[in-house]
């Protein structure tokens, strides 16, 4: 009776079919992304995290292949402290960003990864850069990407501003990412969200039952999935076939 | 991706004491997309018979719409429902017919029999037919359905019970599956009434 042979776990690989999203606010940057983590159809981890820190400061948002974005983040991670054990200084968001770009572009026959370098350091306060396949760098206001991204560019182009204040900011992407949520199949689950001000690190998860809905009550299904038009034109008094 | 999960569906169906339960989720969706969430897999064919069918979408409606034609014809030539024993049989043979270009529609027929009796049958694309006296299952996730299935079931179950039991093996059964979900409709048929409820339940 098994009918769903396809795409089924032997076959497909494990990827990250996700929404993340970020966006620099008056005073920092806000991010965040759901939880979900699927195998063809089979949802093989509902609460992961696809929020990786890089350093104290810098994180990595991860959407694509789930082992290739954990191996960029494993080697980006392990260069960044090195880099600041050897300067002394924390390491700037910018360096960060350009190392997950240049594994990225040097594997690009291999690799896929599609990923957000989010962060705060002291020479230029919080900052959101977009390093999707392939390679590219582009330093954004606001950055979204994932599988479940292509759902709500409407909604963050109409309600994105500039200097947003903190709550403002996390609305935005809390609703994005409800949105996107809703909608793409391959992201769902949990909400975790990230705010960096400079002062520190503040975590925010939200559990699958406090994700914001979109969808209010439904009236009762009708269950009648060419009756409802064949019905609608009998009634009019045309001519019905079949 | 294949054919029978383009769309995606989760359909339940147990048979308790002196009545069945058949319920599915109502995601509609192409692919990763999620198009509606008020789309039933689950269908009347008379007051004592439903009948659930997962797959393709396309084929499923269009199934369900040559089934009730030939229902509708039934029941003007025997003056009665047809019972749900034969409708089973009636629909592996229109399956089989189909061999060598099969709709691509998994179907599970739930009723009640003349005498009270629980009927419950599956069949795969093509027509093999198999009863049960427990639980059928069918969708995009057949493992995890099985799985809480095979844990929750027990004989004799009352309607409240059932419905409960349908409703907690369906909702966490597809709150695995990607392609299947965003609220879930369950119709529990005894001998008098049919008592249909629809479920809130997460919406991703």
């Amino acid at each position: 009776m098994d009918v769903s042979r396809g795409a089924s776990h032997s076959e497909a690989a494990p990827s990250t079919g996700t929404t993340i999203v970020a966006c620099t606010y008056k005073g920092g940057v806000v991010f965040g992304a759901d939880g979900r983590v699927s195998i063809g159809n089979y949802i093989m981890n509902r609460a992961s995290n696809k929020i990786a820190p890089l350093s104290e400061y810098i994180f990595l948002c991860r959407s694509g292949s789930a082992p290739d974005t954990q191996i960029i983040s494993d080697n980006v991670r392990h260069y960044l402290h090195q880099a600041s054990a050897e300067s002394g200084e924390e390491p700037s968001v910018l360096m960060a960003a350009n190392l997950v770009r240049l594994l990225n572009y040097n594997n690009k026959d291999h690799l896929v990864g599609a990923m957000l370098v989010v962060g705060w350091d002291k020479h230029a306060g919080g900052q959101v850069y977009g390093v999707p396949i392939s390679g590219t760098l582009a330093k954004e206001k606001w950055a979204i990407d994932g599988s479940g991204s292509s759902y709500i560019w409407g909604y963050c182009d109409s309600e994105f501003k500039e200097d947003m204040t903190r709550e403002e900011a996390e609305n935005w992407v809390k609703e994005a990412l409800a949105l996107a949520m809703t909608r793409d199949a391959s992201s769902g689950g949990t909400i975790r969200m990230y705010t960096l001000d400079g002062a520190g690190v503040h975590h925010t998860y939200i559990p699958g039952d406090q994700v914001p809905q979109f969808v209010g009550d439904l009236p009762f299904p009708t269950g009648n999935p060419g009756g409802a038009v064949l019905g609608s034109a009998a009634r009019e008094g045309g001519m019905v076939i079949g | 991706m294949s054919i029978f999960s383009y769309n995606g569906a989760a359909i339940v169906a147990m048979a308790g004491k002196e009545c069945v339960a058949i319920g599915s989720d109502l995601r509609f969706g192409v692919q990763m997309q999620t198009i509606t969430c008020d789309t039933p897999k689950v269908f009347k064919i008379h007051d004592k018979l439903y009948l659930g069918l997962s797959g393709l979408l396309t084929d499923a409606q269009t199934l369900h719409q040559k089934l009730m034609f030939r229902h509708n014809l039934y029941k003007l030539r025997e003056e009665r429902d047809m019972k749900p024993s034969t409708f089973g049989h009636m629909l592996s043979n229109a399956l089989y017919e189909r061999r060598f270009g099969p709709y691509f529609a998994a179907p599970v027929v739930a009723g009640l029999e003349p005498d009270g009796t629980p009927f419950l049958c599956g069949m795969d694309t093509i027509g093999a037919i198999e009863t049960a006296k427990d639980f059928m299952i069918t969708g995009t996730s057949p493992e995890s359905l099985y799985g809480m299935c095979e844990s929750m079931w027990r004989p004799d179950m009352e309607p409240d019970e059932l419905f409960e039991t349908v409703a907690q093996c369906l909702m966490s059964g597809f709150d695995r599956d990607a392609l299947a979900g965003w609220g879930a409709v369950i119709h529990v048929i005894t001998k008098d009434k049919v008592i249909s409820r629809t479920l809130k339940t997460r919406m991703d």
